[in-house]
């Protein structure tokens, strides 16, 4: 990689970046252009603020959402057909 | 353990269970299926439980298992149409020059819960308007939290294909939440 990264590539480093450790001459090439670059460290920051969101529990996820009657009763049948075997 | 515990299960913690598989899953169907399995699992291995853990706690590790299974079952029968990568959309999100088209918003800092709630369901609006092997491989990825490598062998793709989509669908989130309002109001 060239001495320094263009914005299209250091968003691919970013990601990347999220799943694995980067190669040390990437690591750099990205840190230096995210030193100067507002618009790339904000993808940087919300690539991680996407995770923490996907990743966090909430109450507030619909909480009256439930299994129907229908799917209830299938699964008790099915349930109680493994405890008779 | 008796039997009458494992009714309970389904009393107690089916609308939960159901609940947790179905964010991740995106379907109605699907997450019934998972809550099924689960509890036919837990039935099997209930000899192991020990006990002393919470139940719903037991079950829920139990869940993120079958969910996992689910989605890799799903990818299997997902076709992988060649335009479906969204190459041409990632080159219209920069210029020539590799610089980006349109400045980034900043995001807020939610904290409250109802916020949080509100934001998760923007999240998983999002999350299914990406092309299907995109949205298979972000949702292992990011919801499920399975390493890259695993994802690759799953999908039989290599690891740089694996990168590309990932970055791709990263791409195209950001881009949905920001037109979605979820940038600060107001900021530049």
């Amino acid at each position: 990689m060239k001495w320094m990264a263009t914005c299209r590539e250091t968003s691919e480093l970013a990601s990347r970046a999220m799943d694995e450790r980067l190669p040390f001459a990437d690591r750099l090439a990205m840190r230096m252009h995210l030193a100067i670059c507002k618009n790339c460290a904000r993808f940087n920051q919300q690539l991680q603020d996407m995770r923490r969101l996907f990743r966090t529990e909430t109450t507030a996820d619909d909480d009256t959402a439930g299994l129907t009657p229908e799917a209830r009763q299938r699964i008790e049948t099915e349930m109680q057909k493994k405890l008779d075997a | 353990m008796t039997p009458l515990d494992a009714h309970t299960w389904l009393a107690d913690h089916g609308d939960y269970l159901f609940r947790v598989a179905r964010r991740q899953l995106h379907s109605d169907e699907l997450a019934e299926d998972a809550v099924q399995e689960t509890l036919l699992a837990a039935l099997s291995a209930q000899v192991r439980y020990a006990g002393d853990a919470n139940p719903r706690t037991w079950l829920t590790g139990i869940l993120k298992h079958k969910i996992v299974d689910l989605i890799r079952r799903k990818l299997r029968e997902v076709e992988i149409p060649r335009d479906a990568d969204g190459e041409e959309a990632v080159d219209s999100l920069f210029k020539q020059d590799g610089h980006w088209a349109e400045p980034l918003r900043p995001w807020g800092n939610p904290q409250a819960e109802a916020e949080l709630g509100q934001l998760r369901h923007m999240l998983d609006e999002c999350a299914d308007r990406l092309k299907p092997v995109m949205a298979q491989v972000f949702s292992l990825r990011e919801v499920a939290g399975m390493e890259t490598e695993e994802i690759c062998k799953e999908l039989n793709i290599t690891p740089t294909n694996c990168w590309v989509l990932l970055h791709r669908a990263r791409l195209f989130m950001r881009q949905c939440l920001e037109l979605n309002g979820f940038a600060k109001a107001g900021a530049a």
